[in-house]
């Protein structure tokens, strides 16, 4: 009785690793949404133009003030009640996530351009470049110094979200980790292994990360 | 006499409800070099950062060689040009190159994303340019790397690979360590030489004595005179100009450099 039998839940490995690999993808997709909407969302409230800032700014406080597990629910159960069409499990939740991190990454990165000085984009007002160049060859460079030590932190918190995708029943790492714990009765030996497959997951981002930023601080001379 | 290149026309520019430049209006012709000086918060720097077009204007107008350039949000009339605009150069107080590149990408960035310079070319006009400021040792260098004086010589040769036909220079020795001054003062001097059109804004009388042609005094947003330096210096036509001169050699005392 009591006891901890670990060797009761390793026989599900191939499990685990399914279910790691769909988190992965999930991750991937989300943070690929998120990235890239996010940056959107950050260069419309950094321009100040009332129709571009309102819009950015009403999303943001909208995804980041209400809980992602219920915009999950609202994409997968709301759209087809809304439009007549619907995503399946795996896409609701990832493009929930997406939708969700984006407003995330969109503050860190409009405080990462705010924080490049003014004067950098006088200078290239005065040569000519046009907007998106400045962008592209002066501020984001420099930006992207500054944001990635929160976006890193951002990533592996978006990793380890994808768990709320057990909620529709996508058979993610959690999910996996539910279904051995019924079956084995064992929830804390079920749970570890899965604790130790999200370590496995997150960590070499975490060390990427830490990596990407040595070589920057070692490249400002 | 020709057209001038620069027509600056009674150009008023506010900051709210505070008038910072109250019906300004100043001619500059090719190749003469134009040397703004006056108090702190008369608007020297405000009149360059307009021209620029780095600050919208509220009435007036500035014309370049004959095309409108900006034009005073409040007036009517068609909207200026906004293909010329690197026909003007513009060097700053605080350098403001760009940190994550090297001076050689500095240089270039412009004349090949702007001018569309194919890289080879735009590589050998900056060796050629920083052979005329004197830095072309540095090419592979960041600037943070550079002494203050070094990045204001880069800083000139970048809006120089431009090639504008106005150079604008808003105080730029005024962050320099003074025994930096002299080395980009050498440069500018060099540029006025060979025939580059310039505005600067400064405080070092001795450039201004030997190098500008006309010396314009702003006060309290306006121009209070305008002369050739020798007149200015020796017998200003202005009290208030007087009263500039005074305090500032004043100031500077026994110790004023002479370059």
């Amino acid at each position: 009785m009591g006891s901890f039998r670990f060797d009761m839940v390793v026989g599900y490995w191939p499990d685990i690793v399914d279910g790691a690999l769909l988190t992965l993808k999930m991750s991937a997709v989300s943070i690929g949404l998120g990235l890239v909407l996010g940056l959107m969302l950050a260069l419309m409230r950094y321009s100040r133009v009332p129709w571009l800032d309102w819009p950015a700014y009403a999303y943001i406080e909208f995804f980041r003030t209400t809980p992602p597990l219920v915009q999950i629910v609202w994409l997968y159960y709301g759209l087809p009640m809304f439009f007549g069409r619907d995503l399946n499990e795996f896409w609701s939740a990832a493009v929930a996530l997406g939708l969700n991190i984006a407003a995330f990454f969109a503050e860190i990165f409009r405080a990462g351009i705010a924080g490049i000085d003014r004067t950098q984009w006088q200078a290239s007002r005065v040569l000519g470049l046009s907007l998106t160049d400045t962008l592209r060859f002066v501020i984001l460079p420099q930006a992207w110094r500054n944001v990635l030590p929160p976006t890193g932190t951002t990533v592996i918190y978006l990793v380890k979200g994808t768990a709320l995708a057990t909620a529709i029943g996508v058979p993610e790492l959690l999910r996996v980790g539910q279904l051995i714990s019924l079956e084995t009765f064992r929830p804390v030996e079920s749970l570890t292994i899965v604790a130790i497959a999200y370590f496995v997951l997150t960590y070499p981002i975490a060390l990427a990360f830490q990596a990407i930023e040595r070589r920057l601080a070692a490249s400002r001379v | 006499m020709a057209e001038p290149l620069v027509v600056i026309d009674r150009v008023v520019k506010r900051y709210g409800a505070e008038t910072v430049l109250d019906r300004v209006s100043l001619e500059v012709r090719t190749g003469q070099v134009m040397v703004v000086i006056g108090p702190s918060g008369s608007g020297k720097s405000t009149l360059l950062r307009c021209l620029a077009r780095l600050e919208p204007i509220q009435k007036g107008r500035i014309l370049i060689d004959g095309v409108l350039s900006a034009k005073g949000t409040e007036d009517e009339g068609p909207a200026p040009d906004k293909t010329g605009g690197h026909d003007i150069g513009m060097v700053f107080q605080s350098f403001n190159l760009f940190p994550h590149l090297t001076v050689m990408e500095n240089i270039t960035l412009a004349p090949r994303r702007v001018r569309g310079m194919a890289a080879a070319e735009a590589e050998t006009q900056a060796i050629e340019l920083l052979r005329r400021v004197g830095l072309e040792d540095k090419r592979d260098v960041h600037p943070a790397r550079l002494s203050g004086g070094q990045q204001q010589r880069a800083a000139i040769a970048r809006a120089l690979a431009m090639r504008p036909r106005i150079m604008l220079f808003d105080e730029v020795t005024s962050a320099l360590d003074p025994e930096l001054v002299g080395e980009v003062l050498k440069t500018m001097r060099g540029l006025a030489e060979q025939g580059m059109t310039m505005l600067v804004v400064t405080h070092e009388m001795g450039f201004a004595r030997d190098v500008a042609d006309d010396v314009v005094f702003m006060d309290r947003g306006a121009i209070v005179e305008r002369a050739p330096p020798d007149r200015i210096f020796s017998q200003p036509a202005e009290a208030r100009t007087r009263a500039f001169l005074e305090r500032l050699l004043e100031r500077e005392g026994g110790t004023r450099r002479e370059r």
